[in-house]
């Protein structure tokens, strides 16, 4: 059963503020990773309810880390889910693609990001594309790259800030946010 | 610098610490209060983590990484013979080309599934020389390219023995657990998408769990991953792996599971709706090829009703009626 908000303040030993700021990050996370309303509503309950559960059998190191954590791996196993379900119904073998209205609404993401990368220093996109799209760690990405550990974690951070900076609207500053 | 571009590299450097292989405990109090700070922490900390992990990232430095090997892929002759100028744009582009068919068809070309129904087994010899036995309503997806070797179980419990190769690793995931090895035998039993059982017969490898720290197993060792957490099993002194027999040994196992593993092997799908019972924990060592014995054991040791219809057998707890 997934816990309610009222749940939650009553039997976790957080103050019941700090959980209300833990449901609302994580529901601007998911949804930003999905746009289908059920599933936002699904993977934040199980996620805030997961949480509640782990407080209160140990101490957790990060309530944050663990529940970004969390979110992440409920995403992934609905996206699994919706492939399988649509390849059952097609008969045709599950595909790694993400759906289709993500599809569309991500074009123009992908179009401003690519803009953003290719505006960034050639060595910036360099440690972003081995860090993220082939999975190296920084100590091997230092090492081929003859950096220092702290240069590349910073062309990381720069880097990520930048793309950040590239996204539109809402997905930023509410404001400006100066 | 202005706040706003402090705060969002602040949180960059925050994700990129949370996405190492192993999270410092000593940082995570310093997570929570630098999230607990601010709202906009809160705010721009969730917009770039779901931006670092987006699928829309990974297209974009996808584009990016090809031009860069594009980039790098012409060969520029050290002393052209004139007439061969006009050529080199030619070759650098056909040599693009077949580049990128390399990269983005041989992936697609050397992936196989195999599969079997409930109740069968099937034992299948890879590319490289490996072998896998499957068991019961198991879906594999296997993929050896020249420079590494890639399984994903999608469902069920396979044994592998891997040939050993220095320069190519072989790599299984189950759902969020990844397991990593050069050349051993092994069995990974997928229980669910964030629950995975390893048992190493042979060898050693390495257990990864979604960005968190490798785990090492040796001959002889169990770990059961479960919501991202690794527990260790008891030793075991087996050559092969319980299912092979039929059996299923049971430590303080949620019900859930355990009625998965009697899926495997029974012709009528099995019906487990209640989520109390789903959790409830079990112990034992079970029959799991055996479906009418499997199920009279935990009617008769737990609280639970069986009742067999003319298409599936439904699990209740004791005194619900059938509706």
């Amino acid at each position: 059963m997934p816990a309610t908000l009222h749940q939650i303040e009553t039997r976790a030993g957080a103050p019941a503020e700090d959980w209300r700021a833990i449901a609302a990050t994580l529901s601007r996370y998911v949804r930003s990773r999905t746009n289908r309303a059920d599933v936002v509503e699904d993977v934040v309950q199980e996620t805030l309810s997961r949480l509640v559960h782990q407080s209160r059998v140990q101490t957790l190191v990060s309530v944050y880390a663990l529940g970004f954590r969390i979110a992440a791996n409920l995403l992934v196993d609905h996206h699994r889910r919706d492939s399988r379900y649509v390849a059952e119904h097609e008969e045709e073998p599950a595909s790694q693609a993400p759906l289709p209205d993500r599809v569309l609404a991500g074009r123009q993401e992908v179009a401003i990001l690519q803009e953003a990368l290719a505006a960034m220093p050639p060595l910036r996109r360099d440690v972003l594309v081995r860090r993220r799209l082939q999975g190296q760690s920084c100590a091997a990405i230092a090492r081929d790259l003859g950096l220092s550990p702290k240069a590349v974690e910073k062309h990381i951070t720069r880097g990520l800030a930048d793309l950040h900076k590239a996204m539109p609207g809402d997905a930023r500053a509410p404001g400006g946010g100066r | 610098m202005n706040r706003e571009s402090q705060i969002a590299e602040e949180a960059a450097a925050w994700i990129d610490r949370l996405n190492q292989p192993a999270f410092d405990a000593a940082a995570g109090p310093n997570f929570d209060a630098w999230m607990a700070a601010a709202p906009r922490h809160r705010e721009v900390f969730a917009d770039l983590q779901a931006l670092w992990q987006s699928e829309a990232l990974l297209q974009a430095l996808g584009q990016a990484g090809s031009a860069r090997v594009a980039a790098v892929a012409p060969p520029v002759p050290a002393a052209p013979a004139r007439r061969t100028w006009r050529t080199v744009p030619r070759f650098a582009a056909a040599a693009c080309v077949m580049l990128l068919a390399i990269v983005l068809i041989l992936p697609i070309l050397s992936t196989t599934t195999y599969s079997t129904g409930a109740g069968k087994s099937r034992s299948v010899v890879l590319a490289d020389g490996s072998r896998v036995d499957l068991s019961g309503d198991t879906e594999l997806r296997v993929q050896i390219l020249p420079w590494k070797r890639n399984a994903e179980l999608m469902r069920g419990e396979a044994y592998f023995d891997v040939r050993h190769e220095r320069a190519r690793i072989f790599r299984v995931a189950s759902g969020t657990t990844s397991v990593r090895v050069l050349g051993t035998a092994f069995n990974v039993d997928r229980q669910g998408p964030t629950r995975t059982a390893v048992m190493v017969y042979r060898g050693a490898v390495e257990v990864g769990v979604a960005g968190k720290a490798d785990v090492v197993l040796r001959k002889g060792d169990g770990a059961r991953v479960v919501d991202g957490h690794v527990v260790a099993q008891p030793r075991v002194a087996a050559v092969a792996p319980d299912w092979k027999s039929g059996w299923f040994e049971a430590s303080d196992i949620p019900l859930g599971v355990l009625i998965g593993k009697v899926r495997r092997y029974s012709a009528r799908p099995i019906l487990l709706q209640d989520r109390s019972l789903q959790a409830l924990p079990i112990s034992g060592r079970f029959h799991v090829s055996d479906t009418d014995r499997v199920l009279q054991a935990v009617q008769a040791a737990y609280h639970v009703d069986v009742a067999y219809g003319p298409n599936a057998i439904a699990i209740r707890p004791r005194g619900v009626a059938e509706d």
